[in-house]
């Protein structure tokens, strides 16, 4: 048994491609929702006359109702995926066939109809977007989806997904880079005032679209061409019902998913990041490099995962990342309360963010290898394999946990806190009194923190590792040799 | 028989050849419809919406041949902000080893100790200064006037309130685009406004000029109606148009016709603010 679990299965570059994948997708999901919102908001129909307080009343509906239909897109994406079988596998063709329509219906949200029709133009933005998203959601869950399969040994599969993990962390902040290369290119070629005057009509959005389609194609594409499923389908048919209850009923999967909910607070820091910034470090200008190292610390913590988990079960990992998440942020608020905020500390403080930004690797990467652990001991107890439920399952109880994530941050910030808004025409952030400043750094630390320890307390109740684990494995291996001898056998009669 | 394999190497070049053929043909397609700097009408009726929305004339210019080569803020920093802050500057020095005004040995301690008040209080002195300047000039066309005379009212205000020589193309801009702002806003009217987090009303509903004028509903929109060969004495000598623009309220002509000439240098259109009449712009709702 030791041995066959030593087994490489994957290519070395296999590892990597389903990294630039994961990358892929993410450049352009990333990409995506905040600068279609501002596309929508401030270009889409400029000088068409159009009614600004209707146009941006129906943003926030066409988020909303994409939102919906995402959510029922993903459950109906997971059930079809576990009813896919193909030659290619069962997700491969959801990516390598949904990544042209994707790309190029991606790139239609950003050309807009020169039409001076108001309910048109409103018609087009809901269309538009929900389309998007469905198609979106048709490519992306398979692609994440895709760990589970890469390998049928649990160690390497582990391996996979937490470097894809890490490459996908990196392209969600690609398009940022795109957008400030785009612009620099267009500066370059079109002068600085003519520049601004092609931003002022949205066209760099547009270029950088092209872009950040382009580079999903390509580094999709690349992966459809290397990567291969591993891990054989089950043939049984799997129905609408038995779809549901997988999401619900089968204890680990409901924990893993569980741990979005009871961890749902835990980004509350990003709403009251812009006031550390204004209000303890002094300048506006310097949430970005409160939010770097943070990045950065979720980025180097993405690949430690990867080194905890060769030496500790998922269930503790997540738990220790959990344990470390909550103790890193409460020594942030005591060191930020203790010593008070002085100019000479920006540098300790931003560094006590990186240190704060590691425990996000774990979130990034431990739930996705325990979804596919997951996914064994279902096909184990059920002989049916269900990925697609699996992921869309997680999938759907995260967008949920984010709309919470949503409602409480603002909520936290602007009554809890106390905040006073400037009524200055002049001033634009009035003063804050001690006890404001101090919610702050709560909602930036201790809440978080809280939220960190409750993410970890289902996974107390998460048994798919060690001895069971491994039980698993060994019998799923051993019935799928089986299966592969006697279709051979079909196959020669 | 062998079984016919899906050739996926294939299958992926053409994807990336086949998107990448409809990204490159919808950039260019919204790209050259959208951009107006290549329609000499589009950029004439952005140059006269810009100034009869709101009476931004300031605006408007960086539609002009002002903006070729550099933004329009730093055409103001070379040409007038620079020779007031340095002495002895001129266009196209390097300021790096320059000591001027916007040194900060020289803010005093209003100027350290300034929360926004003072700066508000400046901006409303500054105000009638603005408007005598674009009415005695007419229009932002006499840009050179109005540029000149408010920088240097500006820097003896700001001397007299704040009891510094101080002076930096912050504050200029600050003042100026808030002026501006407030111009258009008694043309245009304001509504009730109140902070979205707490609740308090920060500003009043007023009535402007153009809603007396037109009433509550009014919308103005600049057209252009006709174009014609121009000359424009732009070095160079290149390809020149003269565009009428009319601008309408609702159906009717509010303004008949504003002739803009522009010239065209590279594939890019620019209004030649010199060459171009647009003092009918700022009275005709007079």
């Amino acid at each position: 048994m030791a041995e066959t679990e030593k087994k490489k299965y994957m290519k070395k570059s296999e590892i990597f491609t389903f990294g630039i994948g994961l990358f892929g997708v993410a450049l352009l999901t990333g990409w995506m929702p905040d600068y279609t919102q501002t596309y929508f908001a401030d270009f889409a129909f400029k000088g068409k006359g159009f009614d600004a307080s209707v146009i941006s009343i129906n943003i926030s509906t066409v988020f909303l109702v994409a939102g919906i239909i995402g959510a029922v897109i993903e459950l109906i994406t997971g059930f079809m995926i576990d009813n896919t079988r193909t030659k290619l596998g069962k997700v491969k063709p959801w990516i390598g066939f949904g990544a042209i329509p994707m790309a190029i219906v991606a790139m239609l949200v950003f050309v807009a109809p020169n039409t001076h029709n108001q309910t048109l133009g409103i018609v087009w933005m809901y269309f538009i977007y929900a389309l998007y998203t469905a198609i979106g959601c048709a490519v992306e869950r398979p692609s994440e989806c895709f760990g589970a399969l890469c390998s049928p040994e649990p160690s390497e599969r582990a391996s996979a997904i937490s470097i894809a993990s890490f490459m996908k962390s990196v392209g969600q902040s690609g398009g940022m880079v795109v957008v400030l290369v785009v612009g620099l290119v267009m500066k370059a070629i079109m002068g600085q005032q003519q520049f601004k005057n092609a931003e002022a009509q949205g066209l760099d959005l547009v270029i950088s679209t092209a872009v950040c389609a382009l580079g999903f194609i390509i580094f999709v594409m690349i992966f459809f061409i290397n990567n291969q499923e591993r891990v054989p389908f089950t043939r049984e048919k799997v129905s609408l019902k038995d779809a549901v209850k997988v999401v619900f009923t089968y204890k680990n999967l409901l924990m893993v998913s569980l741990t979005k909910l009871t961890g749902f607070g835990r980004g509350v820091y990003g709403t009251v990041s812009l006031y550390i910034a204004i209000y303890l470090l002094g300048s506006k200008d310097l949430k970005l490099a409160l939010l770097l190292p943070m990045g950065i610390g979720t980025a180097v913590g993405t690949l430690l995962v990867n080194f905890v988990l060769k030496k500790f079960s998922t269930k503790q990992t997540y738990i220790m990342f959990c344990v470390y998440g909550a103790s890193s942020l409460a020594i942030l608020y005591f060191v930020a309360t203790g010593i008070g905020f002085r100019s000479e500390l920006i540098v300790p403080f931003l560094i006590l963010n990186f240190f704060c930004g590691l425990q996000h690797g774990n979130t990034n990467v431990t739930p996705n290898i325990m979804i596919a652990d997951c996914v064994d001991e279902i096909e184990y107890k059920s002989g049916k394999r269900q990925e697609g439920l699996a992921y869309a399952g997680f999938g759907l109880f995260a967008k949920v946990a984010s709309a919470f994530t949503k409602a409480l941050g603002p909520w936290l910030l602007y009554t809890w806190s106390g905040y006073m808004a400037s009524t200055n025409a002049n001033v634009a952030y009035a003063a804050q009194s001690d006890a404001t400043l101090n919610k702050f750094l709560m909602i930036y630390t201790i809440i978080p923190a809280v939220f960190v320890i409750l993410q970890g307390v289902p996974i107390l109740f998460y048994d798919m590792v060690g001895e069971k684990k491994e039980m698993i494995t060994k019998a799923l291996m051993e019935r799928r040799a089986a299966a592969a001898a006697e279709e051979g056998a079909a196959d020669a009669e | 028989m062998a079984e016919k394999k899906f050739n996926t190497k294939l299958y992926g070049i053409f994807a990336i050849l086949l998107v990448a053929a409809v990204l490159v043909t919808l950039t260019v397609t919204t790209y050259v419809s959208r951009y107006n700097g290549f329609h000499a009408d589009k950029v004439a009726q952005a140059y006269v919406d810009t100034i009869v929305q709101t009476g931004d004339g300031y605006n408007a210019l960086k539609n002009s041949l002002l903006s070729k080569d550099q933004k329009f803020g730093d055409y103001i920093r070379v040409n007038y902000l620079y020779p007031a802050i340095y002495e002895n500057y001129k266009p196209g020095d390097s300021t790096k080893e320059l000591k001027g005004l916007n040194d900060d040995s020289l803010k005093g301690e209003k100027t350290l100790g300034d929360d926004g008040t003072l700066q508000g209080q400046l901006i409303e002195k500054m105000y009638p200064v603005y408007t005598q300047l674009l009415q005695t000039n007419g229009s932002w066309d006499a840009y050179d006037a109005i540029l000149r005379g408010y920088i240097a009212a500006l820097r003896t205000e700001r001397a007299a309130l704040y009891g510094d020589t101080f002076f930096d193309d912050e504050v200029f801009f600050t003042c100026l685009e808030a002026n501006i702002a407030a111009y258009g806003d008694t043309l245009t009217g304001t509504e009730d406004a109140f902070d979205k987090n707490t609740g308090v009303q920060t500003s009043f509903a007023s009535e402007g000029a153009y809603q007396k004028k037109y009433g509550d509903d009014y919308k103005f929109t600049a057209q252009a109606v006709a174009e014609r060969d121009g000359a424009s004495a732009f070095e160079g000598s290149p390809e020149c148009k003269v565009v009428t623009v009319q601008v309408l309220c609702g159906d009717a002509p509010v303004v008949e016709g504003v002739d803009v000439t522009l010239v065209r240098v590279g594939r890019t259109w620019y209004v030649d603010q010199d060459a171009s009449d647009t003092a009918a712009l700022y009275t005709f709702y007079r």
